[in-house]
């Protein structure tokens, strides 16, 4: 298993400047209280851990994978794994900047609004991998990419549709509910996703005539 | 002779293409050279044989176990070259050797950077960089340096030159010097095989239609050449495929000696793989 992760984690090497020049700015930018980009590093995590789909589709890896002990088992599980801990080591790094800026600027860290922060970046990205990586197993890395782009592209449309002509008071009820207990409903959330688009993704793996 | 690889009425169906009971037996410490046209099976059959594709039927037992149920065991012990399927090409050797560590109980780093070394291959090049020669033999050198009991070579000396054709080859034939280890081989190039296989099997349109001994092969097959006259004399039960050129008819015999002594015809040579290829696929009966 360590060794397919490895395989992910160093394929990661070429695009270790651009997650370098994310953080540049994402740093120059929380100076400046211009915009909170604190989501932009796992966000581009995820997106850059899409490459090695293209990569992997384009020198048949998952056939030579299969070819190796235990190969069919552990390839997904380390593509996801692999993900997780980008995104993980990610996440870390922008909480641990936004604590020294938050100091840097006003000379007490805002714990509370950067976590809430941290966390929704962690959320929405874990389920932005959640959606995608079944998509990339079931229809290739080129197909998954448009569907994406259309998700993302319909959500926002039917978002603003439904904010104009939609009654929200059950709903504030349920978000009411989810901001006492954030932290444990996100947690849950998070594993179920993960694991349900694990479990997609193994399926669709497994039955996919390579 | 105890056998190494065993293939029994493997069959496997697509849309326009059927493997159909594709029977292989590898004896231990040999080498089967593998032929037949593109598409003719090859490939499948292989992929079969490493468990990649899926929904085929028939047994296959490597090392005597199954397959399907003892396949981390087997692939432990096996090594394999797949006709352009490798790591993804933004990868190093370095980096082959940094992963193939974790996954082979068995993998000699030592082995790999020797065989890195002896091949020329910079540790630090990505493959994207490298010529499609010295790709193949990083192939090679990845696929044998966990000692392996079994190779697995799909077209392994594709796109390399005469030179480099023949340090693979000598790889092999070192390879195949302790008995406990095999070669299952599929190749174009012919003329490779004619002088490492001890066995040729040959594929087309999904049959086995041949699967000899190299030296059987060798001395009992023929071709006869002779003129429309003679071969109008010729019982069509005493060959097996005839292919009809501007002057002659070639036919391709199974015993030179019987059908020798049976009609008169001027010549009858011994065969080339190529030959045997050519009158099997495009001759006549």
């Amino acid at each position: 298993m360590l060794g397919f992760i490895k395989k992910d984690l160093l394929m990661l090497k070429s695009n270790i400047k651009i997650l370098a020049i994310l953080l540049i700015i994402y740093v120059v930018m929380a100076f400046q209280d211009k915009m909170n980009l604190s989501f932009l590093l796992p966000f581009m995590s995820v997106m850059i851990m899409m490459s090695t789909f293209s990569y992997d589709a384009y020198n048949k890896w998952d056939a030579y994978a299969i070819s190796l002990p235990d190969g069919r088992k552990n390839s997904v599980k380390a593509k996801y794994l692999s993900t997780i801990i980008l995104i993980i080591i990610t996440t870390i790094i922008i909480t641990i900047l936004s604590f020294v800026i938050s100091y840097a600027k006003t000379n007490i860290i805002d714990f509370e609004n950067i976590i809430a922060t941290i966390f929704g970046s962690f959320f929405a990205t874990i389920l932005l991998q959640s959606f995608i990586y079944p998509a990339m197993y079931k229809f290739g890395p080129e197909k998954a990419r448009i569907g994406l782009m259309t998700i993302i592209f319909g959500v926002a449309i039917i978002g603003g549709f439904i904010t104009q002509y939609v009654d929200f008071s059950s709903i504030i009820n349920i978000l009411n509910f989810i901001k006492t207990y954030w932290m444990i409903v996100f947690f849950i959330a998070i594993v179920l996703m993960l694991y349900i688009s694990y479990k997609i993704s193994e399926r669709v793996y497994y039955k996919k005539e390579i | 002779m105890e056998n190494i690889l065993e293939v029994k009425n493997l069959c496997k169906k697509y849309k326009e293409f059927e493997l159909q009971n594709v029977n292989i037996t590898l004896p231990k410490g040999t080498i089967m050279g593998f032929i037949g046209e593109n598409g003719a099976g090859k490939t499948t059959t292989i992929k079969a044989i490493l468990n990649i594709i899926r929904d085929y039927t028939g047994e296959i037992k490597i090392f005597g176990f199954d397959n399907k149920k003892e396949e981390k065991k087997i692939k432990e012990n096996i090594g394999a070259v797949l006709d352009d399927m490798f790591f993804p090409e933004i990868l190093t050797p370095n980096d082959i050797n940094s992963i193939m560590k974790d996954i082979y109980k068995k993998w000699d780093s030592k082995l790999y950077f020797k065989y890195l070394d002896d091949f020329g291959l910079k540790k630090n090049k990505t493959i994207k960089t490298l010529s499609k020669g010295m790709r193949k033999k990083l192939e090679i050198a990845t696929a044998i340096s966990h000692h392996p009991k079994l190779l697995i070579l799909d077209e392994p000396t594709a796109g390399l030159d005469p030179i480099a054709r023949n340090e693979v080859i000598d790889i092999f034939q070192s390879f195949i010097q302790n008995e406990e280890c095999s070669i299952f081989l599929s190749s174009h190039i012919t003329t490779d095989l004619e002088h490492i296989a001890d066995y040729i099997t040959f594929i087309n349109k999904g049959n086995i239609i041949l699967s000899k001994n190299r030296e059987e092969l060798f001395e009992e097959y023929g071709i006869a050449k002779c003129t429309k006259e003679e071969f109008e004399k010729i019982d069509k039960k005493d060959f097996i495929k005839y292919k009809k050129s501007k002057y002659e008819y070639e036919i391709l015999v199974e015993n030179r000696k019987a059908f020798s002594k049976k009609y008169d015809v001027d010549t009858i040579d011994k065969i080339t793989l190529e030959e045997l290829m050519l009158l099997m696929i495009k001759g006549e009966k």
